[in-house]
């Protein structure tokens, strides 16, 4: 009897001759204990994602009798398996009697600056090109802005992209994640990396100079929020243990690529600034998120952590690492949190608090993995030092994602503070040739849009809320008289309506209703107005209550594009 | 419904709508905004118990000053000195944004599936319902098209297109009822809700319990009797009412459409009358709809004490077997010229003209007692016997066993309790001398360590098994003891699944006992102060031990030693037993050991700790409390103890018989003797539910007057003399008691058909023609008699019911609620200590041999209620459950050499039946399960008929047996 719907069958006319609902057939048991015969057991729920992963890294789809067999060890029902599997892009679910697909994945950018680049011509001709042997699928961003248009062969990165450099990949099998090169944890001591650590552990640093150490950085929350990181640090130390850490790599914002670029530069930076977190805050466990976007710091970290369980430095607590199957609202530290618990990335209603109540209900230190980086060099050099380097009242180094019509895009490592002005002209060449600004994104799709006028202004927490925007992840996407400030804010919301999770109205149905009027060119104001108040108001997270940011700064500070 | 324990809840004050006021901490804004008398807008919030506020759909969004956005008020709890508004214009602008996008999503009023849903009723009321799509926002989803509704599943239609992904269902199905069916698809606009693998409801591992329905706000879920996509389809034509009727008009067989030109009918609710269901021993609470032309539609639960609102398949889509075509609705009586009764010919519903004619209700009542009364002259009292019935009310069961006693004089009178719980009661009456639970289900709520043992609950307790699952949410530990696996009930939920082998249940009880008393787990203290007989347990307990254990029931020892650990050594444990433990030849000793667990480890007599039998039947419970058992008075009182004789002849009037009667399988044994020559049987069915059939059966033929009472020509009827057309439980008034010892009222929703009567009047009239001088106006004088009679209904009255629906018993005062946990201080004993037998290991009376390998266990499914009398007349539950089947492992099947659905013969020493196969995952290899529902292949022909020594209950949960395949 193979796997399938209960059955009415035999020599017996009407009737239910099996048990209700789909059987489970016996070769789909055995082919999914062969699948899994690495995994250490018991098999557990929180590891759901990193199971689906090994089933469909393998066969590059998700086919129902595996999903079931997993559910029935993990003791979790049928919907429990379909509906994570479902949530996140990264997963092709394969019904039962469907043809299974071609196993590759051929991922085209869509998001802002690779559409500026052209995403999308390149997605037609890919399809064409590749049609039958690869699914070539349109996908947010990637992380590689300044190499625009990316595009994601199976693991393997290209940007930027053409169709010959896809194609040519794609025939010669480059589908994997390519060879890294990256620094050895020797090369990182002999810098005077670690030290800081070691310092801690043997009792010559103590905690509490580090919480003041930054302090007196006024480090703050790199993701996007800017919440002070002492403070947290200080709030979750004195909440009651068992204490976890998540540390968040899970990079989402459309135009932000800082972190990939650490992750694969710096990961025992990253890696020390953890251990330090651990240490402080006593965490019995650290859960770091990376995005599945990102297959070479995944397989970097993996390595490095690894080595370091194995000299012992991990020794007061727990490293896992875990991966994100592509789903930008797992960027929100509640929803990531959801996944790393092998959920839907739902975010959570505050209060309370990750601090109070995350990661298992437990309180939960959830930092930013660039945030991380900075607390080595912070302890080293002391908060003082970092707090100088910001100008414009800013306070230490921030790494400002450049892309779009600027000369030499990329990771430009500035003072917090700095104008858009002065960012394109001291670090980024200029603007592109030929292309004169016009309007730009300070903080990646949701951060707003803002007018030429404003490029004075400091790049930093708190200077952009008045004109309704922010710097968020500090992802400057830069636009030019070229580009069409309609079509911008059309790309933004579609991003928007196909990575709300769906979990409340105004955000699941107010993306998509704004999107297509949108898309039908229908800019009428006061209706325009109403949504966005709504979304704005009544959304549960920052997702749907910056949603309709794009729209709001059109009807702001471009009034002259509307019809 | 939760261990937090009751004190003085912390208080803040906060300003409400301008107003100070001191608010519970607590509670959610939105119970706040209600007790102020603001009841704000709600879709995915259901403000009833074991529903958790989400705060997805935005609709309660309330203005917290200093707060950047707004924020869910049935999820936001105050804090000192909060300043709320409930009305402001931002507020107003977002609910307008709400139910304009939503609207805009929504089909046309008029054409969705529910126009009065909880969605429109609020547009209504925020002034944003129009006629149309008037909203000039773009449907985010394509048109529906045909996939867009689900008419997989017989009684529950999904309208996709109204659904507006508030997760209610997924709630109730999940956190609420806890079948795990419903989940999500996808996110964003794209998301949707699902059944399993997307799978089509009807072939969906959904149970069909109802919850999504009941709580949907848009009719996306809805009962398809009350699915405007199905009025108009074949469905209710052929569902359509027959005027009441005599089954004359089915003089040939026909299927009941072809006789009646096609109903439309008008399935609105007009009414609903508030009582309980008819099924099992768990007692939900209903509301039953009641259309215009006074026809059940639907029903709903009610927040009892039992339920929770919650209610399963039986209760919510099985109730329109009183309208089914068989229904009795004219006295017959057997005609002069009918064919010998013959034990191996059923009479079928249809041809009861070869058999019977019909009568005046005069000449049938008249017949009936004369036929009494003749025997009773000429062989005595003991030449008389009466099988009452758990399904009617407690009145009924008063009045029936009152007739028997004082009318013929005898003590022959019993009911099914006999085939289900006999042991259990027999064993708790030595040891406690109490028959009932000593916690109620709900008191899972409260127990660390739950054990489940020969009990299936999600199958024939749904709703009680919801609490223990429930409980397993919260964190209690659940240990499930079956043979068969529970793959779609408990086992999922189980932190100990022990599928010992069949009829071990001793040698595992008694191996605990072991591990308890050999590691010093049990309560010296409990033990010293409350327990007589634990030397004896001592002395026998030795060689027991998990080791010389495992072989017999098959479990290893260090699981044995972790379950027992585990419920002594917990705060608080309680046992759950059902059928499992009680239809055995040794069910008594079963008992024993389960009485002897909660006595060591003073389990018992604490909330979440105790015994509880769970009932089958809807009043097994208060027929059996009304002394509708051969050798007890009402409450329990011995028929051989003198002064309680005494009682009841003063009482009554009457000199009674000191000797205890018959028991049910005695008496059929009986009157195959000729001892027993003339029965009165009411919503009884001996010959389907007594074992060894053929045997059953004989012994009814051979009776020389045969009275049954009876809503439908069942199984048994057809070997009566006079068949008198009785109520059905959606027809009556009356008080029934559920496995919690909670006494309910039900209420009459409907009119009796045709000429049918009250059970009650029936009795009544039965006495009278007698020679009794019963003159009761209102079965509410019956109940009062009762009561005065029953030391275990003081301080419940019948005006109480009626005003408080249900009151559990023992209840010390008019004012108080019942107790719902008892033997807090002491046990009713004589001593005031609880006994402990100790049980020795008895194989089961069958033995496998090479001619009969597997051991035949039979039970109930889901979707059939006992012999099926009623459920396979419910046109849901009998479309769902059509065929007999017997269940097997599917190594079993490969090594037969057949598939799922081919037909086999399956044969004991008593009998053999053919039926289809099932490929049954609970099933393990060396087993084979058959419901005992279906006629055309029932299970007792294949049962044995020896009996527990104490209990007299047969044992159907052990035959051996072979199986033959049958090619086609």
């Amino acid at each position: 009897m193979a796997g399938q719907q209960s059955k009415a069958g035999g020599n017996s006319t009407k009737g239910r001759f099996t048990n209700r609902g789909r059987v489970l057939a016996s070769h789909e048991r055995e082919e999914f204990q062969a699948i899994m015969a690495q995994e250490s057991r018991p098999l557990v729920a929180d590891r759901l994602i990193e199971y689906l992963h090994i089933i469909q890294d393998k066969l590059g789809y998700l086919p129902l009798g595996l999903m079931q067999a997993l559910g029935e060890e993990l003791k979790q029902p049928m919907v429990a398996i379909y509906e994570v599997a479902s949530f996140y892009h990264h997963f092709t679910i394969l019904a039962d009697g469907e043809t299974p697909p071609p196993k590759t994945i051929v991922r085209v950018c869509e998001s802002l600056s690779c559409a500026l680049a052209g995403g999308k011509n390149l997605h037609k001709s890919l399809s064409k090109a590749l049609d039958g042997q690869a699914r070539v699928e349109l996908a947010p961003c990637m992380g590689e802005c300044d190499h625009a248009p990316a595009v994601m062969v199976g693991r393997n990165p290209i940007a930027p992209a053409n169709a010959d450099k896809v194609v040519e990949a794609f025939v010669k099998g480059a589908w994997h994640t390519p060879s890294a090169h990256w620094p050895s944890l020797a090369d990182y001591r002999a810098e005077g990396g670690m030290a800081c650590f070691e310092k801690l552990r043997s009792g010559s640093l103590t905690k509490e100079t580090i919480i003041e150490e930054l302090h007196k950085a006024g480090l703050r929350g790199l993701g996007g929020a800017g919440f002070p990181t002492g403070r947290k640090w200080d709030l979750v130390r004195k909440a009651p243990a068992p204490r976890l850490m998540a540390v968040n790599g899970d990079e989402g914002e459309p135009g932000t690529f800082k972190d990939r670029l650490y992750l694969e530069t710096k990961p025992w930076q990253i890696l020390e600034g953890i251990l330090i977190a651990s240490w402080v805050v006593e965490a019995k466990e650290v859960y770091i998120y990376i995005r599945d976007e990102y297959p070479l710091g995944l397989k970097i970290l993996a390595e490095a952590m690894q080595e370091l369980d194995a000299l012992g430095m991990t020794s007061h607590t727990k490293l896992h690492l875990r991966r994100g199957a592509g789903a930008y609202i797992c960027g929100e530290e509640s929803a990531m949190i959801e996944s790393i618990e092998g959920k839907r990335g739902l975010p959570r209603h505050r209060p309370p608090y990750v601090a109070e109540k995350g990661l298992f209900d437990r309180p939960t230190l959830v930092n930013n993995l660039e945030t991380m980086l900075w607390v080595p060099f912070i302890v080293q050099h002391g908060g003082a030092e970092f707090a100088a380097k910001g100008m414009n009242g800013g306070a230490g180094w921030r790494s400002y994602s450049v892309s779009g019509r600027v000369a030499e895009p990329g990771v430009k490592l500035a003072p917090a503070g700095i104008s858009l002005n002065q960012l394109i002209q001291d670090y980024c060449g200029g603007m592109a040739k030929g292309h004169e600004l016009k309007a730009f994104l300070p903080g990646g799709a949701s951060g707003g849009i803002l007018p030429v006028r404003e490029a004075d202004r400091p790049l930093d927490f708190g200077k952009l809320e008045e004109l309704g925007s922010f710097v968020g992840s500090h992802a400057v996407v830069v636009l030019s008289d070229k580009d069409d400030l309609k079509a911008v804010a059309e790309n933004l919301m579609e991003f928007f309506s196909l990575e709300s999770c769906g979990q409340c109205t105004p955000c699941r149905v107010g993306t998509r209703t704004v999107f297509k009027l949108l898309r039908q060119g229908d800019w009428n104001v006061e209706k325009l107005e109403a949504l966005s108040q709504w979304m704005t108001d009544s959304s549960i997270c920052g997702l749907g209550q910056a949603a309709a940011n794009p729209i709001k700064s059109i009807l702001r500070h471009f009034p002259e594009v509307l019809p | 419904m939760s261990k937090s324990s009751q004190g003085a809840k912390p208080k803040v004050t906060i300003t409400f709508n301008g107003q100070d006021i001191a608010v519970e901490a607590d509670q959610s804004l939105w119970t706040i905004a209600k007790q102020q008398g603001v009841l704000i807008p709600h879709l995915c919030h259901r403000d009833e118990p074991g529903y958790r506020a989400d705060g997805n759909c935005r609709a309660c969004m309330v203005e917290i000053k200093g707060e950047r956005t707004l924020t869910a008020s049935c999820i936001r709890k105050p804090s000192q000195g909060m300043v709320v508004t409930t009305d402001s214009p931002r507020v107003k602008i977002s609910q307008q944004q709400l139910f304009t996008a939503l609207l805009a999503n929504q089909p046309a009023r008029a054409e969705g599936p529910d126009g009065e849903s909880s969605l429109w009723q609020w547009a209504d009321k925020l002034g944003m319902a129009g006629t149309g799509k008037a909203y000039d926002l773009p449907a985010i989803v394509a048109e529906p098209d045909a996939s867009e509704q689900d008419n997989t599943h017989p009684a529950i239609a999904v309208n996709w297109e109204a659904c507006i992904e508030c997760g209610l269902c997924v709630r109730a199905c999940r956190e609420v009822q806890g079948n795990n069916v419903i989940g999500w698809q996808g996110r964003g606009a794209d998301a949707r809700i699902v059944f399993d693998f997307a799978s089509p409801m009807g072939l969906s591992t959904c149970v069909a319990c109802g919850e999504c329905v009941q709580v949907c706000p848009t009719g996306a879920l809805l009962e398809t009797s009350q699915s405007k996509a199905r009025l108009s389809s074949d469905m209710n034509k052929i569902s359509a009412p027959p005027t009441p009727q005599s089954p004359q008009s089915h003089q040939t067989p026909q299927s009941p459409q072809s006789s009646q030109s096609p109903v439309i009918l008008d399935q609105r609710v007009v009414r609903e009358v508030n009582s309980v269901c008819p099924y099992c021993g768990v007692g939900c609470q209903t509301k039953v709809g009641v259309n215009k032309d006074n026809r059940i539609v639907r029903v709903d639960g009610r927040d009892g004490p039992g339920n929770h609102n919650r209610l399963c398949v039986k209760g919510r889509f099985g109730y329109d077997y009183i309208y089914h075509p068989d229904r009795l609705t004219k006295p017959l009586i057997r005609r002069e010229d009918a064919p010998p009764k013959d034990s191996h010919h059923l009479v079928k519903p249809h041809e009861w003209s070869r058999y019977f004619r019909e009568a005046s209700w005069e000449e049938a009542l008249s017949k009936a007692a004369k036929g009494l009364s003749q025997i009773h002259k000429q062989h005595g009292p003991n030449a008389l016997a009466g099988f009452g019935s758990a399904k009617g009310s407690n009145e009924e069961a008063y009045l029936f066993q009152k007739f028997i006693r004082q009318g013929f004089g005898t003590n022959n009178v019993d009911h099914c309790t006999r085939l289900c719980h006999a042991s259990s009661v027999a064993a708790l009456i030595e040891g406690l001398n109490s028959g009932a639970v000593s916690a109620p289900f709900t008191d899972a709520l409260y127990s660390d360590c739950i054990i489940v043992i020969g009990a299936r609950p999600a199958e024939n307790h749904p709703v009680a098994a919801t609490f223990i699952k429930n409980a397993v949410r919260q964190g209690s530990k659940l240990i499930v003891m079956d043979p068969r696996g529970q793959h779609q009930g408990l086992t999922p939920w189980a932190t100990h699944v022990l599928q010992f082998s069949p009829g071990a249940d001793v040698a595992l009880l008694n191996a605990m006992l072991h591990v308890i008393i050999s590691e010093n787990l049990y309560n010296r203290d409990f033990i010293e102060q409350r327990v007589e007989g634990f030397n004896s347990l001592l002395l026998r307990i030795d060689e027991f031990t998990p080791e010389a254990m495992a072989p017999i029931c098959g479990i290893d020892p260090a699981v044995i030693r972790e379950v027992a650990r585990l419920y002594a050594t917990s705060k608080a444990s309680i046992i759950f037993w059902g059928m499992g433990v009680s239809q055995h030849i040794h069910g008594t000793d079963n008992a024993r050991c389960l009485i002897a667990l909660s006595l060591i480890t003073g389990q018992i007599g604490r909330r979440g700790t105790g015994l509880h039998p769970l009932r089958g039947q809807n009043n097994v419970q208060g027929a059996s409390d009304a002394g509708l058992i051969p050798m007890f008075y009402p409450d329990y009182q011995r028929v051989k103890e003198p002064a309680n004789q005494a009682k009841f002849e003063a009482a009554w009037g009457v000199s009674l018989s000191p000797t205890p009667g018959l028991t049910v399988v005695e008496t059929l044994h009986a009157a195959a003797e000729g001892k027993v020559k003339a029965m009165y049987i009411m919503g009884e069915n001996p010959a389907m539910s007594d074992p060894d059939q053929t045997h059953a059966r004989e012994a009814l033929c051979h009776l020389e007057h045969l009275v049954v009472q009876d809503i439908f020509l069942t199984e048994t009827a057809g070997f009566a003399d006079v068949i008198l057309p009785s109520s059905a439980h959606a027809e009556k008034r009356g008080t029934f008691t559920n496995s919690n010892r909670e006494v309910q009222m039900a209420r009459p929703a409907v009119p009796l058909p045709g000429e049918a009567r009250q059970d009650w009047e029936l009795i009544q009239d039965l006495a009278q023609a007698f020679g009794l001088a019963w003159d009761y106006q209102h079965v509410s004088e019956v109940y009062t008699e009762m009561a005065s009679l029953m030391p275990s209904l003081t301080n419940i009255s019948w005006e109480r019911l009626e005003r408080e629906d249900a009151v559990t018993y023992p209840c010390l005062g008019p004012n108080q609620p019942g107790e719902a946990v008892i033997f807090a201080t002491n046990f009713p004993t004589p001593s005031g200590k609880g006994l402990i037998v100790p049980a020795a290991y008895t194989p089961p009376g069958d033995s496998l041999s090479q001619d009969y390998p597997f051991v035949l266990t039979t039970g109930r499914l889901l979707e059939h209620w006992h012999t099926g009398s009623m459920t396979r007349r419910a046109s849901h539950l009998d479309t769902l459950e059509p065929t007999a089947i017997a269940g097997l492992a599917l190594a079993d099947m490969q090594d037969l050499g057949i598939e799922a659905g081919d037909m086999i013969e399956v044969e004991t020493l008593r009998g053999k039946i053919q039926l289809a196969a099932r490929a049954d995952a609970d099933v393990p290899q060396g087993l084979v399960f058959i419901p005992f529902c279906f006629n055309e292949a029932a299970a007792n022909f294949l049962t044995s008929s020896r009996l527990d020594p104490f209990g007299k209950i047969p044992e159907f949960k052990y035959s051996s047996a072979k199986i033959t395949p049958l090619r086609p």
